[in-house]
Parts: structure tokens; sequence; C-alpha cells
């Protein structure tokens, strides 16, 4: 008997007990649908936590500063560079170069003074509330702080994690980071209500006897985002921030440092891994060139193992679901070899070998654990998108970025692959106990 | 053939016993059983519930192993034969046919007459045409594509005749066939049944308890308590 053959012979039985059939396959989807959800509620959550802890952007991205190295930091995740070293084209050029690395974006970060901001409305305060630390108001004198330029079309590989509005797109526009917010008191879940604000903000210059002027510019507040790749309250285009630099350094290194800028292209590099478990090799790679770098990787390495043992509990609930409904399989084809006994026995007496009845029934298993796992994967990443979705509104009730679904093809095809595999090693006693079923049955009576 | 005349047996029974074992003891089903059968003929197996005839036919059929003595089925000793061999030999040896018809319940009357012609390893066109010509010649040409359930007994044993014969066996054993049939249904089955050794050349041997049926035979085993009480027609010397 050729597969084709067994093939259409399980077909043609499993619809004539079509209500058995039925009940075994949702038994088999419902646990593949619990194993796909929770392992994908696990893995999400595992990114999004990694995600957190290293403020969005890549998870294998390293910082490097504008200074050289300090000796006694260099295993560090927050490392505390050495002393100030220029980081301009071509050093950038040598660390795009490194074995490893995935690609590479600078950062500049220049001081700024910032005037004080409009009233801003914010819903749920009175109205005509004055003074500082009333919320919906900004500080009542001017403050210094910095402006972090990146290059913001690239912004979902960067240590940016958008919260309202949008990135700013051109010089005109500007967005602002929660401790911004926090100078306004205004709390992050109502961090829309800035978005549309004009702010007032100057690049400082100093100039001879002592005398200081900036450049004042007035970009519109388009969004809210949390951000790592540089120290800062506002995030502005890289060539806002280059306008910035060129601006203050044209006063002269000295007077430049006196703002807080050190005469150097970029203050910053943000390097990415082209893979997670090369962080610490590129990390050493790029000390050795000369500059200071920090990354995240102990911590996350911690956080991963962690997670792990969540993911590995998750999944152990679903193997469970799998494995009872591996023995409601095993059950069902009990009952059917029972039912089937004399219909075995015709089946050899008209030439059937054993491993012919063996092949039957092994097919009708898999079958059943295959179109379950299907089905149950289909159901499990419905279910975890539905989490997903509630998830995400309660997020946004919070003002916290949304979380994205990390649905696995490796975790949906092993679903599958399992539910088939496990409900084919559940029917070879069965299909075993069929084979050996002697041919005598088809003339047995009853 | 004539009397005297050698030819070698399609069946060939020697001191076959066969028991079984009971939670009361063992269960002695066939004891000593010699019989021959020439190749074309019909026999005729009676005798009580009990006597030991489905066991015999069992035997005959290779659908269980003997025990003790020597069973030869067209030249083939199934006593030493291994598992393998022995479903090659029900698929290409014996066709069987049913009380209870044996039908898969699945299959269409074309399909159940295919699925012993798939067993033998009989490619998908080859069987096709050769489950129509079969269904044709006992007269189910417009049934193909019924399911069983939807034919009547007459018929329905009909297509277990055509799939008893589908891999040309050189004996059908029919266990009962009228059992489970009215009188005319009955009637014609065995009349089918009967035309095969004079169409086909097959052994045919015969479980009943019909005395017409059995009158009709040429040879009349009559088996009492495992043991051959009658050989209505006496066995030629075939050796």
């Amino acid at each position: 008997m050729t597969w084709a053959d067994a093939f259409r012979l399980v077909g043609r039985e499993l619809r004539r007990r079509a209500g058995r059939s039925a009940l075994t396959v949702a038994a088999v989807a419902l646990a593949a649908a619990l194993l796909t959800a929770l392992v994908t509620i696990a893995q999400t959550a595992q990114t999004r936590v990694l995600s957190e802890v290293t403020t969005g952007g890549s998870l294998a991205g390293i910082k490097v500063a504008a200074a050289a190295p300090d000796p006694t930091q260099i295993d560090r995740d927050n490392a505390t560079p050495g002393p100030p070293k220029p980081l301009d084209d071509s050093a950038l050029r040598r660390v795009r170069s490194l074995p490893n690395v995935d690609s590479v974006y600078p950062v500049v970060s220049v001081p700024v003074v910032v005037l004080a901001p409009p009233r801003i409305a914010v819903p749920g305060t009175p109205a005509n509330a004055v003074g500082s630390g009333v919320p919906g108001l900004g500080p009542d004198e001017p403050y210094g702080d910095s402006l972090v330029g990146v290059s913001v079309d690239q912004a979902a590989r960067l240590p940016i994690t958008l919260l309202a509005g949008r990135l700013p797109t051109s010089t005109n526009e500007i967005a602002v980071t929660p401790d911004f917010l926090d100078r306004l008191h205004i709390p992050q879940k109502q961090a829309a209500t800035v978005l549309g604000v004009t702010l007032e903000f100057g690049f400082p210059r100093g100039f001879r006897r002592g005398s200081s002027r900036s450049m004042w510019l007035h970009p519109v507040i388009v969004g809210v985002a949390a951000q790592d790749a540089g120290t800062g309250q506002l995030i502005g285009t890289l060539g806002l921030a280059e306008t910035g630099r060129d601006w203050i350094l044209a006063g002269g290194a000295a007077s430049a440092a006196s703002f807080g800028l050190q005469p150097t292209t970029y203050t910053g590099l943000f390097v990415i891994a082209n893979r997670l478990d090369k962080v610490a090799t590129l990390r050493n790679r790029i000390t050795a060139v000369g500059y200071s770098t920090s990354a995240p990787e102990q911590l996350i390495a911690s956080v991963q193992r962690y997670l792990r043992v969540v993911e590995i509990v998750l999944a152990g609930i679903g193997l469970i679901a799998l494995v009872v409904a591996a023995l409601g399989i095993a059950n069902a084809l009990f009952a059917a070899v029972r039912e089937r006994r004399r219909e075995i026995g015709v089946l050899k007496a008209i030439g059937a070998r054993d491993r012919d009845v063996l092949r039957i029934f092994l097919i009708e298993a898999l079958a059943v654990g295959a179109v379950g796992g299907v089905i149950g994967v289909a159901l499990g990443a419905a279910v975890a998108a539905s989490v997903g979705l509630a998830v995400n509104r309660y997020l946004a009730s919070q003002g916290i970025a949304p979380l994205h679904l990390a649905i696995s093809l490796v975790v949906l095809g092993g679903a599958v692959v399992g539910a088939a595999l496990l409900a084919g090693l559940a029917g070879l006693v069965p299909a075993a106990r069929a084979a050996r079923l002697p041919a005598r049955e088809a003339v047995e009576s009853g | 053939m004539g009397h005297g005349e050698e030819v070698s047996p399609s069946l060939l029974v020697r001191d076959l016993r066969h028991r079984y074992r009971t939670p009361r003891g063992e269960l002695v089903v066939l004891d000593g059983v010699s019989f021959d059968v020439p190749a074309g003929g019909y026999v005729a197996l009676t005798g009580p519930s009990g006597a030991g005839k489905t066991t015999l036919l069992s035997l005959l059929g290779g659908l269980e192993r003997v025990q003790s003595g020597h069973v030869e089925v067209e030249g083939t000793d199934l006593a030493g034969v291994s598992a393998t061999e022995l479903a090659r030999f029900r698929s290409q040896t014996v066709g069987f046919v049913f009380q209870h018809f044996g039908l898969l319940q699945t299959l269409t009357a074309a399909e159940n007459v295919e699925l012993a012609l798939a067993l033998a390893g009989v490619g998908l066109k080859t069987r096709r045409a050769a489950s129509r010509d079969l269904l044709g010649s006992v007269g189910l040409a417009g049934r193909l594509e019924h399911l069983p359930h939807q034919l009547s007994g007459g018929e329905r044993q009909r297509v277990a005749i055509a799939r008893a014969l589908a891999n040309s066996p050189r004996l059908v054993l029919a266990d009962e066939p009228t059992g489970n049939l009215d009188e005319e249904s009955a009637a014609n089955v065995i009349t089918l049944l009967e035309s095969l050794p004079a169409t086909r050349g097959v052994t045919l041997v015969v479980v009943t308890h019909n005395h017409a049926v059995a009158d009709r035979a040429a040879t009349r085993l009559a088996l009492r308590a495992g043991r051959l009480e009658g050989l209505l027609t006496p066995p030629r010397s075939y050796l």
C-alpha cells in the first residue's frame, strides 16, 4: 500500500468519525494554542523588558563617547569615560570598518539655553494657577540643558522610544524627553499636551571681553520621546545639532568648553553589533581603537536569564497541555482500534501487512496532530494578538509606548511540528496494537 | 480430469490439529483433519456451530498459523512461511468472501475492489480499470461510486466477490456468504460463486448451513467437534 493510498484511507476514516475526530483535533488545537500564546507572550515580554533595559533601540547597541577609555571602567555596563578625545569622521570610518559592526550612527549633543515655555493647559489642573511647581506651567527662569541631535530617520535603530507625537524632521521641529515634562510638572500620560507648543531656546557662544550671545530658535514641539543616545531634554535633527555645534565652536575651544562642549565633530556614536552575542567582542575592538564605550550587556544577560526561566515555565505549561492532548489522541485511537478489529482483520485478509496497518493508524495520529497544530497555532497567535491589544490599550492609557507582538515563525512552526510528532508518538502504541491484531479477526463473530 | 489421472491438488491437508487457549483450559478445535481438493474444485464445508469450520477456513486462507499438521495451498506449505509471505499469499493466492461482507464503509464499491489491488502494489490506473471490469462482471457496472450503505445486501456481497477476485486468486474461501441475505439475493450470490470454478478456474470452498448449496458442491466436508465426519465425494488419489 502506498503512502497516498494510506492517506486517502485515513482521510475517509476521519470524515466517517467526524465528531470524534473533531473533538480530538480540538483538544490538540487548544493545547497548541495555549503553547503558542504563552511562548509568544513570553517572548514579547522578553523583548519589551530588554527594550526597556536599553531604553529602546537595538539590544546590540554600543554607545561610544568622544573620550578615551578609562582602563578601570572597560568591563562596566555604564563605563565612566576617560579624558575627552575628538570623535571625527575618520574615527567614525574606522569604527564602521570593524568586524561585527552592523551600523554606526553619529550623535551630536550641544548645550542650549532654554527659555521658560509658555503656559501649557493641562487637563485637570486649575487654568489660572500660577507659580513654579504647579502642574501646567513652565519654569520661571531660563535654564541650561542640551539638545541631542540624531539621524531621526534611523530612530528605530537608536535608543529612542517615542511616547507621543512624532520625531522632528526639520530644524523647525523638536522633540522633548519625559525629563522635560517633569520639569513642567506634566504627568507622562498627558505628554500630548505639549505637542504643538513653540519652544524658545538658544545655542550659547562666547565673545571677546567675556560677553556671550545665543543663536535663538523657535521650533515647535512635535513629539515626546525617551532617549539614551546622549544627555539632554531636547531631541532634534542631526543638522540642527551640527548648526548649534558649529556656532558654539566658532567662539573658540575655551569658550565652548565653558558651556560644556568639547571640540569634536561628534559627541558620540551609537554602534550596533551584527549579533547580540558579539557585543562584548565589538566593545573590546572599539576600546582598542581608543574610545570609551558602554553597553548594558551584563544587565541584558541577567534579565535574559530570568526571562528564560519564565519562558521555560510558560512553555512547560503549554507542553503539559500538549501531552494531555496526546493522551486524548491515544485514547481515541485505542477506541478506534477496538471498534475496527474486524475491519483491520479484513484489511489483513485481503493482503495488508502489519506495517500497512501500522502506517494507517500512525498517519491518522499524525494527521490529527498536524491539523490540530495548525488550527492551534492560528488560534494561539490570535489569542496572543488579542492579549497584545489589551495590553497596548493599557500601556497607552499610562502614556507608555506600545509593545510589538514577537510572533516567531520558529515558535509557530515548532508548535505544528511538535503537535504532529507528539500525536504520532501517542499513536505509536495503539497503531502497534492494531498492526499486531491477527488476520483471523476478519472472520470472528461480533 | 478423469479418475486415475495424477493432478496436483489445490488444497492438501494432512492431520491438521488446532487448539485455542481459553480461561477454562485448552479447546481442541480441529483434531486430525485430512483431505485434498483438486484445482478448480468446489467444496462445501458444513457442520454445526463450533465444529471448527471457520478455523479450518482461516487456516486454509492463511489468516491463522498452522499449529500442527500440514496445509499446502497451491503448492505453498503454510507452516513454513514468514508473516510477510503470508500477507502476500493472502493477497495473491486467496480471495475471501465474508458473511458480513467486510467492505470498508468509507470506500465506494470501486474503491473497495481497488483496495485489494492497491495492497498488492497495482498502480492507480490499472486498478481503476480492473475494478470497473470486475464490478461489471458481477453485474454492478452501475454501482461503482456507491458506498456500501447505499447498496442492498446482495449487491454488497457481489462487491465482496469482485474484491475477492481482484488479484486473480487460485482459491476463493467464502464463510457463510449467504448468511445475511434474503432468499433471492442468496440464490444470486451462490450462483455467482458456483460459476467461478468453471469461469475462472478457481478452487472454491464455501462454509454453509444451507443443505441445498452443500448438495450442489462437488465435495462436501462435514465437520463435527473438530473431526471430519463425512466426505460425501470420496477424495481421489492425487499423489
